[in-house]
């Protein structure tokens, strides 16, 4: 059996040796499918580590980068051990800069660790008015809508986005969760959303306990 | 980067004192900080009078190999006593150095080929150091067809290009910047390598040239330096000048080294 603890830890100290060493050694024991799925969430916890270090100052926007990369990486070596798929998608997350801001760095550091965790992520791209985001909503029939933004008139078009949701009455059959540097817990409650974090790893558990 | 500690080195007083004194405590001192600090290599400069100085560089060597895994830079501007000590030296290092001077690299150069060492070898000649990079670029091709006759491949010869001072030749750095491009032109795999506080020589606030220096040069291609890994301003410079020039993905070493406190205020 797996060390899940150890496995988890390496990930969260981004020790790409170690995590390397460790399911190579996993993989070679030839493991059941169910120890596969316990590793595979061992490294999606190893994610929260990382975000509480990135919350303490810890870690920067470079180890972030470098974490999803990982994760990704990580999960790309047992994905063979399960016929190719992780335990099936966990959700999809319809996710965008709004609209008059252009910022997208932790918007791409978010979708890559939650691709990583397993969710489909349909991402928008920068400056995406709310028609944008009620089109993506009505086609792909998320469980998530991520909302990212770093400028302060972002929190007025994340309100507007919400309103449009509202209004084509799709606001009901998802969960809303904001992110980025403008964000925080007034303009979570103005704003109208579920959840919010200037952390991306952070948001990523949030949006694994909702599904 | 190739870092070369240069810190056991009689040529520094206190260093000198230490080998004096046998003060083994403090050479193995220096030993570990250093290896500590990141040098891929251990200098290891006796700076004595010549008649010990083989047995002075055994007593360092011995506290090197004793202290750290780290290896060994064997200093000494006598080949002969450098080829003499490369069997007692337990883990394969560099050699620092030979030259166009007096016949050191036909000296040295057909015993090391068969060595894995690596070789610093310097730009100049019996004529000494010249000023003119073009002559330094011709000695460097010069060193480098010697190699080449002796079997050492390009990837294990270290160019110093000779850095003058600052303080009395304002286009040194133009010049170091010809020389390794005119070198690097003919031999793309050759290293390049450089005593780089020769460069503030003379100069006060030492320290704020040899960073910018170390920083204008690596952004030329310079991708050794023998220098001091204990000095915290050189070290960051290093580190930040690696990100810059996109060697270090997701700046991963240079934040690695932060937060070990490698570089960055003290925790």
């Amino acid at each position: 059996m797996a060390d899940v603890l150890a496995i988890k830890q390496a990930v969260g100290d981004l020790d790409e040796g170690s995590v390397t060493e460790k399911l190579n050694a996993f993989i070679a024991s030839g493991p059941g499918e169910d120890e596969v799925q316990a590793v595979v969430a061992a490294c999606q916890q190893g994610m929260e580590i990382v975000g509480e270090k990135f919350g303490e100052g810890e870690y920067f926007v470079g180890d972030l980068i470098f974490a999803g990369e990982l994760l990704t990486d990580c999960i790309d070596m047992l994905k063979p051990l399960l016929g190719g798929e992780v335990g099936g998608s966990r959700g999809t997350i319809v996710l965008g800069t709004v609209e008059g801001d252009i910022h997208d760095i932790g918007k791409n550091i978010f979708r890559s660790m939650s691709e990583a965790a397993g969710f489909h992520v349909v991402d928008l791209g920068i400056d995406q008015p709310p028609s944008a985001f009620v089109a993506a909503v009505e086609e792909h029939k998320p469980q998530i809508v991520g909302m990212s933004g770093v400028l302060t008139l972002s929190i007025d078009s994340m309100k507007r986005t919400v309103e449009a949701l509202q209004e084509k009455g799709l606001r009901g059959g998802v969960k809303v969760a904001i992110g980025g540097n403008a964000v925080s817990q007034e303009s979570c409650q103005y704003i109208g959303a579920d959840a919010w974090s200037k952390n991306a790893a952070e948001s990523v558990k949030t949006c694994g306990g909702w599904v | 980067m190739i870092i070369i500690g240069e810190k056991i080195n009689g040529a520094i007083p206190k260093t000198a004192e230490a080998i004096l004194n046998k003060d083994e405590g403090y050479i193995r001192e220096l030993a570990l900080k250093q290896a500590e600090f990141g040098a891929n290599y251990i200098d290891v400069c006796a700076g004595t009078d010549p008649s010990i100085e083989v047995e002075t560089l055994k007593w360092l060597i011995d506290i090197v190999q004793d202290s750290v895994e780290t290896p060994i830079c064997i200093d000494s501007s006598d080949v002969d006593i450098i080829l003499e000590l490369l069997p007692y030296v337990k883990k394969p290092g560099m050699i620092n150095s030979v030259s166009e001077e007096y016949g050191k690299c036909d000296r040295l150069m057909p015993k090391a080929a068969d060595t894995p060492w690596k070789i610093i070898a310097l730009t100049c000649d019996n004529n000494g150091i010249s000023l003119d990079s073009q002559v330094k670029v011709k000695i460097g091709e010069v060193i480098m067809e010697k190699a080449k006759k002796y079997g050492i491949d390009e990837d294990r010869i270290y160019i110093d290009p000779l850095v003058t001072t600052l303080s009395t030749t304002e286009n040194a750095i133009a010049s170091f910047v010809e020389t390794m491009a005119g070198i690097r032109e003919k031999y793309p795999r050759v290293h390049f390598t450089s005593g780089l506080s020769n460069i503030s020589f003379g100069m006060p606030f030492r320290s704020a040239v040899n960073r910018s220096f170390l920083t204008l040069a690596m952004n030329a291609g310079m991708d050794s330096a023998i220098m001091d890994p204990l000095s915290p301003d050189m070290r960051a410079t290093l580190y930040a000048t690696e990100a810059l020039l996109g060697q270090d993905r997701h700046c991963r070493r240079f934040l690695n080294a932060f937060r070990k406190g490698v570089i960055g205020p003290k925790k």
